[in-house]
């Protein structure tokens, strides 16, 4: 408000020129928005069109005649409730897990001095160095031991314990060190423990960055198909990202129904970034530090 | 003098309560992570195909990469070329995004949607979406730069079709993505103490001053973060290539990660794709050790600087 | 709030352990099958069509088949067989068979065929097929289906430019005086082409077998470095040599990247592809004439082949000692490699099936489907190279690519190729 300090005049060329840098910011912002949307419009031209249409390519970018009864063509041919109920079971879950085992042990990681700690933490980053595929067949084979083959165990029970979760762990280190030393004292000599000041001020403050796993974790199973691909044997089990596939064949496939359910699974995705990054506005006031 | 006292004890108790903190996390790393990770560690001193019974072949993998094979360098080179480049500038794309983003105009929820737009989008759309753009016959970036090439009166750019570019054109097209780090720079951006911003405001510093003595330097955690992150995820970069230009053109974006996929499912050779696992995580670990010491740079709030 | 969300938790966790409602019936023995029509996909229902009317015909097994997109079906069925939890019989590539006889994971057919000898009618099956099913003198695989490339060509085109389908050509130099006169060219840009060696789903192997050539000797050494080699390779690059490569491979980008055919899209007159499209462009409804032909041999000596593959169908051995699955895997190979079923299998879904009375009956009345079959005859599948299974694909495609936009000249492509094939043999040899 340091503004209704400054005199008239000059408080009004400044908010002419704020207008001026405003406008410029959309036109930029409104370019740059084009060269993003191309793909989903392509998208969405391909899911309206004929088989007959798709044959041409790129020839015929429109359709002549858009067949919105693709869409629920593609739904009804796959049993789509049946997956995306499948879908959110696995998926709420392993938000919950992530985010519950990600923000414990990157409390451990940055607030908390225990021995050992700070080579836990590079195998913590190693263990993201390693592909992904040469550990595949012995998890697999190690998951029908103990006879989680033909559940949903394997794809849900290590998100509780941090599996696939070092990308968060880390993520949530830096957001917490990031968290005034201040407040954990204070509360220290207030007589709380760790718990209570994990769950009452590390929380708390790190809202945006607690949203910002549970969003990435939402998004990578989400649309995850190999996962559930190789570790569910039992196709009542499968998810959309998953049963989507089936529209890809040998050579070439349905594009028009693949596209229309894509579209379908991807617009929960947009909804859900939409109102997630509006708590990236507000933001977090911090009371109580001092300078 | 109590409360001292205290403070003393829980430090005492950290040890133990550092431990139970990382303990869900420490449990899934050994329980479920351990016997995977040491049989890829074993398959890396055999020859199994997948289908037969590994055979202990000692360190002939090893050898074999390291002295006679010469996609092994070839794409370890590509491979370090795309992080040298790719990784700091993703951080600055990023970051120029998460700027441009973090202001307070109309429709900035719509807009900031529209740029994570391609993390989400098929991967079928946004490949058709860089061959419209890169095409070098009919691209649109060529024909937008037409008139700079005949007023130069040079060739045409070949884009990922030109050797000598291609490594460069799949960094750009991985660009579209960094809505993804304008994330997690958003996030951070809000973790900045408005404290901070008023004071500066009473002391009438320019918004210029302000990003530079307030705002970057509250943002070194995350663009530490990132950092570290797009070195690992760059050393095994594969997608782009995989989907864009199959390696190609003459084994140009014939990256590691590439090459270990082809090991694995081309030659069924699960043996020598496990060692050159473990090649890459002993070269990536050296070099995030390396990268780790960055870290005195990192300005935290919550800690003594 | 909280209430609600741990509600939710709570409900969710007890739907994820809750078991799956296992539609077998208590009395019967499950078979496990594992193909490549998954729910939603356009072969689905007939699939299971199929499958349910196995299950009714008898009352002592139960066949549980699971659908795969083709793309992801491999990497299943990979880790399955490595992880022995491989399906009771399913589907695979037939020109490997050996490598997965040779580790134990599959039975021996010779022994089921010998004491069964009337269920598989074997003298229906392609004799070259059966040669790639078979390791150390015995079966351990069926040709399920076949396929086989011809030569598509666009009538309307040709009548457009003043020929007729006596026109058709048959000979290299024949493909490439009709392929000039079905070019348009409009300014520097092609509207339409001919004929491109390289376009659809030609590849090399496929005119060195042509030319009485091939990449390796029986010894599986790679060859590729005498001058019969260089000039197949220099007849495909120069066959369209008033263009530049990036010309041809702009007209041809276009589509391909996405998986449509420049043949279906009616961009070229002619072009080699496999089987398949044919059923892809009659099930698109496209409204252009067209027909099949044998692909053009070089003028001298040349051979009638193609390249041709197949899936086979395998039963597989998880070490479990399970002889009543087995027995019902085997009365459901049976069953699928019946004549009835293969031609149910092939008029539902499109494709060539490994039985020839079959197929005989599925073609009778379609001119184009009868001249694909005739072409089956003369296919060839490629040798299965330990060294490099994929030394068609994409050990081969560098090279390949190079010598196509002039980086390398054809000889010197053929060189390194072969070069890098070496040190694959010896790398290979060494781990053994």
């Amino acid at each position: 408000m340091s503004e209704l300090m400054l005199p008239k005049q000059k408080y009004r060329s400044r908010k002419k020129r704020a207008r001026i840098v405003r406008l410029i910011l959309h036109i930029v912002l409104l370019l740059c928005s084009l060269v993003f949307v191309f793909p989903f419009l392509w998208m969405l031209v391909t899911a309206l069109k004929t088989p007959a249409e798709l044959l041409r390519g790129i020839d015929v970018f429109f359709p002549a005649k858009p067949q919105w009864s693709n869409f629920i063509d593609a739904v009804q041919k796959i049993p789509f409730f049946m997956y995306l109920k499948n879908s959110l079971i696995i998926v709420v879950l392993v938000v919950f897990g992530t985010v519950m085992s990600a923000t414990t042990a990157a409390y451990a990681f940055a607030k908390l001095r225990w021995k050992g700690r700070d080579k836990w933490f590079i195998v913590m980053l190693a263990t993201m160095m390693l592909p992904i595929q040469v550990i595949l067949i012995p998890t697999y084979v190690m998951y029908s031991w103990i006879g989680w083959l033909g559940t949903r165990l394997p794809m849900i029970v290590p998100a509780f314990f941090g599996g696939g979760a070092a990308f968060y762990i880390f993520l949530m280190r830096q957001f917490f060190k990031g968290i005034p030393k201040e407040l954990t004292e204070s509360a220290i000599i207030d007589g709380a423990n760790h718990f209570q000041i994990f769950l009452k001020i590390m929380l708390p403050l790190s809202k945006p960055a607690i949203v910002t796993v549970a969003l990435f974790t939402f998004m990578g199973t989400w649309n995850d198909y190999f996962g559930p691909l190789i570790f569910l044997s039992n196709p009542d089990h499968w998810t959309l990202a998953l049963g989507l596939r089936a529209f890809q064949t040998q050579y070439g496939g349905q594009y028009n129904l693949m596209m229309a359910a894509s579209i379908l699974i991807m617009l929960p995705t947009l909804i859900i970034f939409f109102f997630a990054q509006k708590t990236f506005i507000e933001g977090i006031k911090f009371t109580g530090i001092k300078g | 003098m109590g409360k001292t006292i205290s403070i003393i004890k829980m430090r005492k108790q950290e040890n133990l309560i550092g431990y139970l903190f990382a303990s869900p996390w420490l449990f899934g790393l050994i329980v479920l992570g351990f016997f995977p990770i040491l049989m890829s560690f074993y398959f890396s001193f055999t020859n199994y195909n997948m289908v037969s019974a590994p055979k202990i072949i000692w360190f002939e993998n090893y050898r074999i990469l390291l002295t006679n094979d010469n996609l092994f360098w070839k794409s370890l080179g590509n491979t370090l070329y795309h992080v040298v480049i790719a990784v700091p500038l993703g951080i600055f794309v990023g970051l120029f995004l998460a700027f441009l983003l973090n202001s307070k105009i109309k429709g900035i929820s719509i807009y900031r949607t529209l740029f994570y737009l391609p993390n989400v989008v098929s991967v079928v759309a946004m490949t058709l979406l860089w061959m419209w753009l890169f095409q070098p016959n009919f691209g649109l970036i060529n024909q937008l730069l037409k008139p700079l090439y005949e007023l130069f009166k040079m060739e045409p750019l070949g884009w990922y079709l030109d050797q000598d570019l291609s490594k460069l054109t799949l960094i750009l097209m991985g660009l579209w993505t960094a809505g993804g780090s304008m994330v997690i720079y958003l996030a951070q951006m809000q973790d900045i103490p408005i404290t901070l911003y008023e004071s500066a405001d009473i002391d009438g510093a320019s918004w210029f001053k302000k990003m530079i003595h307030i705002t970057l330097p509250l943002m070194t955690p995350s663009i530490f973060f990132n950092f570290i992150m797009g070195l690992i995820g760059s050393f095994q970069v594969f997608t782009i290539a995989y989907i864009m230009t199959g390696g190609g053109p003459s084994r140009s974006t014939y990256y590691y990660a590439y090459y270990l996929f082809d090991k694995m499912m081309n030659d069924n050779a699960m043996g020598m794709a496990s060692a050159m696992a473990w090649i890459l995580l002993v070269i990536v670990l050296i070099v995030t050790v390396f990268a780790l010491r960055l870290n005195k740079y990192v300005f935290y709030l919550g800690e003594d600087s | 709030m909280k209430k609600f969300l741990s509600i939710l938790l709570l409900g969710l966790l007890s739907l994820a352990l809750y078991g799956c409602n296992d539609d077998t019936p208590t009395d019967r023995i499950e078979i496990t099958f594992w193909h490549m029509s998954p729910v939603g996909s356009a072969s689905f229902s007939d699939t299971r069509r199929i499958i349910t009317e196995f299950n009714q015909s008898q009352d002592v097994y139960f066949v549980k088949g699971t659908g795969f997109s083709f793309w992801d079906y491999w990497d299943k069925i990979a880790v399955a067989i490595s992880s022995r939890t491989a399906p009771d019989i399913g589907l695979s590539t037939i020109d490997d068979v050996p490598i997965r006889a040779e580790a134990g994971v599959l039975y021996n057919l010779s022994e089921l065929i010998e004491a069964d000898p009337d269920g598989i009618e074997i003298d229906q099956l392609y004799d070259s097929q059966l040669s790639f099913a078979t390791y150390d003198g015995h079966l351990y695989a069926l040709p399920f289906t076949a396929t086989t490339r011809v030569l598509y060509y666009n009538l309307d085109m040709f009548t457009a430019a003043g020929l007729s389908a006596d026109d058709v050509p048959t000979t290299w130099s024949e493909l490439h005086t009709v392929a000039k006169q079905l070019d348009i060219v409009q300014g520097s840009s092609i509207q339409q082409l001919g004929f491109d060696p390289t376009y659809g789903n030609a590849t090399y192997h496929g005119y060195l077998w042509q030319a009485g050539l091939d990449f390796f000797d029986e010894d599986l050494n790679p060859t590729l470095n005498t001058q019969g080699h260089i000039d197949v390779l220099q007849w495909m690059i120069d066959f369209n040599s008033e263009f530049t490569r990036s010309q041809l491979t702009a007209f041809g980008d276009a589509n391909t990247m996405l998986g449509i055919n420049p043949f279906a899209g009616e961009r070229v007159a002619m072009m080699i592809e496999v089987d398949s499209l044919y059923q892809t462009i009659k099930e698109a409804g496209a409204d252009f004439n067209f027909g099949v032909t044998s692909i053009p041999v070089p003028d001298d000596g040349g051979i009638r082949v193609n390249w041709g593959s197949g899936f086979s169908v395998e039963m597989y051995d998880n070490n479990k000692n399970t002889p009543d699955k087995k027995a019902g895997a085997w009365e459901f190979l049976k069953y699928l490699m019946s004549k009835d079923t293969q031609k149910d299998l092939s008029e539902t879904n499109g494709w060539i099936m490994a039985h020839q009375g079959a197929m005989l009956e599925v073609a009778e009345g379609d001119a184009i489907m009868t001249r694909i079959l005739e072409e089956v005859a003369y296919a060839r599948d490629k040798v299965y190279v330990p060294y490099a299974p994929s030394w068609h694909g994409n050990d081969w495609q560098s090279y390949y690519n190079d010598a196509l936009t002039g980086k390398k000249t054809a000889a010197q492509a053929l060189a390194d190729a072969r070069a890098n094939y070496l040190q694959k043999k010896a790398n290979w040899e060494a781990t053994r």
